[in-house]
């Protein structure tokens, strides 16, 4: 049971990471390398409001989604906005979100450092377990996790198909250059999702360290998983975002944990291998993701 | 402070600028001049570490009939190797022509079938599907120690052992400089020549290039196996140089994105923008690590220096996207034969 709580948990965390990834892709045409890091930023914007304020990381969520937010403006006005300007390549685009990805590898660890000695507590490699307790019989990370979710479909929802904005920003995300000649200012649609994608990863980085170690260099690790989620689900819809992160995260646990029972436990570090082999199997066979599929034709002609 | 030897200084410049220089020479052939995003270089270099510590190993063991698993038996191997290279030279020369050679050709083999699946997509799902590949490779090779012992690692012969130890670094310097050289004026070569002006077309233009009746998916397999073929030396002349392969020495910041950076740094589509982009980036690299600890103490920082590695390769990175998006040295036009027989005909004229 615990272990179906784990995939669940940590389900959770790859849906708001892999959704803030394909709402980037979608509006600006890139997929952003940088987003395991953005995790991560949240993950030690949490430990510093712990260390230095003594609040709990439950209830620095919101300081996180504020934080990452600012992040991921940060990053779309310095380095994407310029470089769309210029009519860059998509992979000139990738790169840069690589560059952005080292600087933010080298930040955090600097950072990590500097806590480490100013708080003379771990930083470099810590935990949130500890600080974790029971609700209604579940680990609080659970239900915060599910929570956490539940608000963020809701919002999205809201947003997307009961505003103004939402729609525009629905516009841009189908067709840029028609919805530009519709009036809709296209930058602002952009400039929102990457706010929206560097506040979901913060808050998923803020939950993070329930559920496994970090250290500076965790972004580089799970980004793999970020991506496997995206694509399968299918990087140009958000409902895939929401599938793949599921199939992802649970494939991840559940299928290494059975094939643990029948080829004994020196299967379950290849956990990652799992969900890579998926997001290139997919790649290959649908790469658009199996939201791409058309579910109906098999149906009928099943 | 003590001071720094300077010979030692230069020589590690020399070695990692060897090293890095054909890898990045490989990726120019892709990315600089057929537009191929190859995110999973490290995968070739990974592969020329398996044929040194896999296969070469594998087959040295059974020569010697000596038993025991990979891990242990390399260690073996390589004291029994060591001691008859010092008499025999001839031996650790062959050895090390052989690595080459069957590093080359996995590189190659692995490198088409390393694409072949992907290679009709596009540029952005292409990329992501080759860094895919080669971290599930790298993960699978780290865990299972039965093919290059894993997380241990695997010793493997030190094929200079003729030569005295002092002595022994420089010769291999020596020995990788001039392997640069080779590669160097061979894709130089190969790249003023209509298969370099074709790459070209496919990079600015996949539909054009296929209205003329090039095949773009072949192309794309022939070059990454290509490139992954001479980046496939440098993982060979990587493990020669630490006497070992371990997994964890060819990681994908390593080997992918800083070769990504020196090339765009350097100059993508030229070769010799790519040779000073891995300079300049390994100059800068190694003065970091070395001055690390009097950095430190100067600038007062409140954390290692070495973070500062990474700050600072992504922002000249950024810097040079933004600012000065063709590099160091911009590309040339393609030079094939007939090109240089006008260009030289109009000089006459003049």
């Amino acid at each position: 049971m615990a272990v179906v709580e784990g995939a669940i948990i940590y389900s959770n965390l790859l849906v708001l990471l892999s959704i803030g990834l394909t709402i980037t892709y979608i509006t600006t045409g890139v997929p952003n390398f940088a987003q395991g890091s953005f995790a991560i930023f949240g993950s030690y914007t949490s430990l510093s409001f712990l260390y230095f304020l003594g609040i709990h990381p439950y209830y620095s969520l919101p300081i996180s989604l504020i934080f990452g937010g600012f992040l991921g403006l940060i990053v779309y006005v310095s380095v994407l906005k310029p470089l769309i300007a210029r009519e860059a390549k998509v992979v000139i685009l990738m790169i840069a979100t690589l560059a952005v990805d080292l600087i933010l590898l080298g930040a955090i660890g600097a950072y990590s450092d500097y806590l480490s000695i100013t708080t003379k507590k771990a930083a470099k490699k810590f935990i949130f377990t500890p600080y974790d307790f029971n609700l209604i019989g579940f680990p609080a990370i659970f239900i915060v996790s599910l929570i956490t979710i539940v608000f963020m479909l809701l919002f999205l929802f809201l947003l997307l198909y009961k505003t103004k904005f939402g729609i525009a920003l629905r516009a841009s995300m189908e067709n840029p250059a028609l919805a530009e000649t519709m009036g809709i200012n296209i930058e602002y649609t952009r400039l929102f999702s990457w706010i929206l994608s560097g506040a979901l990863a913060s808050v998923a980085g803020s939950l993070l360290p329930f559920r496994q170690e970090i250290v500076p260099a965790t972004g580089a690790i799970i980004i793999v998983s970020i991506f496997a989620s995206s694509i399968v689900g299918g990087l140009t819809s958000i409902y895939g975002a929401l599938i793949g992160g599921y199939i992802i995260g649970i494939s991840e646990s559940l299928i290494t944990f059975s094939l643990s029972s029948i080829l004994g436990s020196g299967v379950l570090v290849y956990a990652k291998v799992v969900s890579l082999i998926m997001l290139v199997l997919t790649l290959i066979f649908i790469p658009k993701g199996v939201t791409s599929i058309k579910w109906r034709r098999l149906t009928r002609s099943t | 402070m003590e001071e720094i030897d300077s010979e030692y200084l230069i020589l590690t410049i020399a070695l990692w600028f060897g090293f890095y220089a054909i890898v990045v020479l490989s990726l120019n052939i892709e990315y600089g001049y057929g537009g191929i995003p190859n995110f999973g270089r490290a995968l070739a270099v990974l592969m020329g570490g398996v044929a040194v510590g896999g296969l070469i190993n594998r087959i040295l063991i059974n020569i010697f009939n000596v038993t025991d698993g990979i891990i242990e038996a390399s260690g073996t191997v390589k004291s029994i190797i060591n001691s008859i290279i010092v008499k025999n030279p001839i031996l650790g020369i062959i050895i090390l022509l052989s690595s080459l050679g069957l590093a080359a050709i996995l590189g190659w083999i692995v490198g088409a079938l390393f694409i072949l699946p992907s290679a009709r997509l596009s540029e952005d799902y292409l990329a992501i599907t080759l860094l895919a590949i080669s971290e599930v490779t790298y993960l699978v090779l780290y865990y299972n120690v039965d093919i290059i012992g894993g997380y241990y690692g695997v010793s493997i012969p030190d094929v200079l052992a003729f030569i005295p130890g002092t002595k022994r670094i420089f010769v291999f310097t020596g020995i990788l400089i001039l392997i640069v050289f080779g590669c160097y004026i061979f894709i130089e070569k190969l790249l003023n020549s209509p298969y370099g002006r074709v790459l070209k077309a496919m990079r600015e233009n996949e539909l054009v290039a296929k209205a003329y009746g090039k095949n773009v998916m072949m192309l794309r397999v022939k070059t990454v196996a290509l490139g992954s073929s001479i980046a496939s030396l440098a993982g060979a002349l990587y493990s020669f140089y630490s006497v070992n392969v371990i997994t964890t020495s060819f990681s994908r910041v390593e080997w992918t994105f800083y070769p990504i950076l020196m090339l765009i740094l350097g100059g993508a589509g030229n070769n010799v923008g790519a040779l000073l982009g891995a300079f300049t980036f390994v100059l800068t690299k190694v003065l970091l690590i070395t001055y690390k600890f009097e950095i430190t103490s100067i600038l007062h920082l409140p954390f290692q220096a070495v973070w500062l590695e990474y700050i600072l390769f992504g922002v000249v990175m950024l810097l040079i996207l933004l600012f000065k998006p063709e590099g160091l040295i911009k590309e040339k036009p393609v030079f094939t034969k007939a090109v240089k027989k006008v260009v030289k005909t109009k000089q006459k004229q003049k």
